[in-house]
């Protein structure tokens, strides 16, 4: 009989071989708590110092309160920096008496001890519970939420609503030749999107990348490529493309192409990552090559999803499309920015009826199709 | 090497540990003779799977070699690596077809090693392919099926198309992962006496991981056993007894089935 010396096997998830961390990594992943630590701390600080100085009845130089902005101004980002990360080194340091600190619970996990314990009895929950209240106070100060404005002033909209509620039939016929155009620079932008997009998300799916050295680097530069464009809104693509090819609908669909692409691109490769590897798997061991692997072991399984993906895609870009024509990319929203500007609500209205018919129609089209298809 | 003798397959010393740190073979050697029905034996989690994909190197092994017939694949790569694969065809435990695409479609997918490019990207196949395809569905019992879509067929045809597309690749060896383990019991000789007779009639070298210690002993001319990764036990089934059995699976086992072995 061989030998049954007891061996690693299932049940040991962590093999010795790589069990101890080397120095040079433990000292990285401490530095990571430490700058994390840093970081919540500063912006703590920072909070607490706005919320101070708010509260404090200080007056600027025009004699008036502080507002957030001026305040934001006012704050000692450096000192605070500073201290946050002394503060930070001596939590870090002194982390047993004091309670792990949020980034050491991040990168090296609670202690056994702290685990079992309710947050509430924990440094960590408490620090984490005081900068979410924090955030809430000091959010409602910058951004000048003020619920007076809100209940007393509704007079003025109500001028607005009042002319949306007599659509005027006056821009009925400019406005349906234009909505013809929204749609079709929908359709262009997402029709041009999917031959790109497709060939783009085999480079930006992991799974299909992991192997050679080559695929690796196009999945990292598929991937860059795509969050930044993903990253600038359609309305900054349409000014560039309209400053490139002219005001019109050719700048709306480029622009929503562009953006297209990469929304796509990204739908698509995460779809690419859930397929079964089964298929794929078969087909390589039969000796196929790549492009055969893909096409036989991948593709089958995504083009249900990927039609679905694209028509919902669609149905976005119509929207997206209303409102692109604000800047000159074509479209209906194009003659509906100058009436907003001359406060003509009833043509307004008109047009924003027509916006609605047809996203609320799209929406119902796309859904029925995409049930059919998955 | 000589002629008739020569090792279809030579494992020497395999190894191989996942990325994660998981040991799941360790130093591995066997070998298997030209036209023999090898069993791979082992609990769930003893390296059926790994080793049965470091032979055909779906997975790469981190040490050790593998010949086939001679031929190092362990030192292969691109074109040659699926020159190799070509003459090995490998069957799943979950059949691993292409579901949406046509029966026919997923037996003709066996001959791509051997096909044009750009024709097999359009699922384009040539005549002769095609014909030999409808006689591998004939072969497995499935005539007149191959334009069903593949789920749309029961677990047991569905792994029959299995067999047809392993047909369909001229192999010269068989790996087969737990090819009825998902079936019916009730089903499972139907697709084992396909793989016999591929063994038996066409003198086709077979690797398979079994579980079920009846189908081992009515199929296999010989079996290894693994456990936690290592190999624990090699010999023919007439020497696989009660004692052996407990060897392999621990003392607390008791077979399956209550018929001899
Ligand atoms: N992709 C993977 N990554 C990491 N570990 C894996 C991977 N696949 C398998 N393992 C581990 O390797 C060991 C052997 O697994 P393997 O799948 O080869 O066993 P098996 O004998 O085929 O089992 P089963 O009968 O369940 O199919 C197990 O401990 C398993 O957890
Ligand atoms: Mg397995």
């Amino acid at each position: 009989m061989p030998n049954r010396r007891p061996i690693r096997g299932t049940e040991v998830k962590k093999n010795t071989e790589f069990g101890a961390p080397s120095p040079l990594a433990l000292f990285v992943d401490r530095v990571q708590a430490v700058v994390v630590d840093a970081f919540l701390l500063a912006f703590g600080g920072l909070m607490v110092e706005l919320l101070v100085l708010a509260f404090s009845g200080r007056r600027g130089a025009t004699g008036l309160l502080l507002t957030a902005e001026k305040i934001l101004d006012l704050l000692h980002y450096g000192w605070m920096a500073a201290v946050a990360v002394v503060l930070a080194l001596i939590w870090n340091a002194a982390h047993v008496p004091l309670g792990t600190s949020p980034g050491r619970a991040m990168v090296f996990g609670l202690t056994e001890e702290e685990k079992d314990l309710p947050w509430s009895q924990t440094t960590v929950g408490w620090f984490v519970a005081i900068l979410i209240q924090l955030t809430f106070f000091t959010g409602w100060l910058i951004t000048e939420l003020d619920l007076m404005d809100f209940l007393t002033k509704f007079s003025k909209a109500a001028d607005i609503l009042r002319g949306l509620m007599h659509p005027q039939a006056s821009i009925l016929h400019q406005g349906s030749v234009l909505l013809v155009q929204t749609i079709f620079l929908a359709f262009m932008a997402t029709a041009f999107a999917i031959p790109v997009a497709f060939v783009l998300s085999f480079p930006s799916a992991r799974n299909l990348t992991r192997g050679t050295f080559i695929a690796r680097t196009a999945y990292i530069v598929a991937r860059t490529l795509m969050n930044f464009v993903r990253a600038v809104e359609p309305l900054v693509w349409a000014l560039i493309f309209i400053s490139w090819v002219g005001i019109g609908p050719f700048a709306g669909v480029l622009a929503l192409w562009v953006h297209s692409v990469a929304a796509l691109t990204k739908l698509y490769s995460e779809q690419i990552e859930s397929i079964d590897n089964g298929p794929m798997d078969a087909i390589m061991a039969t000796g196929a090559s790549t492009l055969q692997v893909l096409r036989y072991g991948v593709v089958p399984q995504v083009i249900p999803p990927f039609l679905s993906f694209t028509i919902y895609r669609w149905d976005i870009n119509v929207r997206m499309s209303t409102i692109i024509g604000f800047v000159g990319g074509g479209g209906i929203g194009y003659i509906l920015k100058p009436r907003v500007d001359l406060g003509e609500w009833g043509e307004v209205g008109t047009l924003v009826l027509l916006i609605a018919a047809t996203v609320w129609v799209m929406d119902i089209v796309s859904a029925k199709i995409r049930e059919r298809i998955v | 090497m000589t002629g008739g003798t020569a090792a279809a397959v030579e494992v020497r010393d395999l190894g191989m540990v996942y990325p994660g740190g998981i040991r799941a073979l360790e130093s591995v050697s066997f070998e298997v003779k030209e036209g023999e029905f090898l069993a791979v034996l082992g609990l769930s989690g003893s390296g059926k799977s790994t080793l049965l994909r470091c032979i055909n190197r779906l997975l790469d092994p981190t040490e050790g070699t593998v010949h086939i017939f001679g031929e190092e694949v362990t030192a292969l790569r691109g074109s040659a690596l699926r020159r190799l694969r070509c003459r090995i065809a490998m069957i799943f435990q979950q059949f691993n077809l292409v579901k949406r695409q046509t029966v026919l479609t997923n037996v003709l997918s066996g001959a791509l090693g051997r096909s044009r490019l750009l024709p097999s990207l359009m699922v384009s196949f040539p005549q002769a392919e095609r014909e030999r395809a409808v006689a591998a569905l004939e072969r497995v019992g499935l005539p007149g099926r191959a334009d069903s879509r593949a789920d749309a067929l029961s677990g047991g045809q569905q792994q029959r198309v299995a067999v047809a597309r392993a047909l369909m690749q001229e192999p010269q060896l068989i790996l087969a992962d737990e090819p009825v383990a998902s079936l019916d019991p009730a089903l499972r000789h139907s697709v084992m006496r396909h793989i016999e007779s591929l063994n038996r009639e066409e003198g086709l070298t077979v690797l398979c991981s079994l579980h079920d210690i009846d189908l081992v002993t009515r199929y296999a001319t010989r079996l290894i056993a693994l456990r936690d990764g290592q190999l624990v036990w090699q010999g023919s089934p007439s020497n696989f007894d009660q004692k052996t059995f407990k060897e392999i699976y621990g003392q607390d086992a008791e077979p399956a089935s209550n018929s001899g072995y």
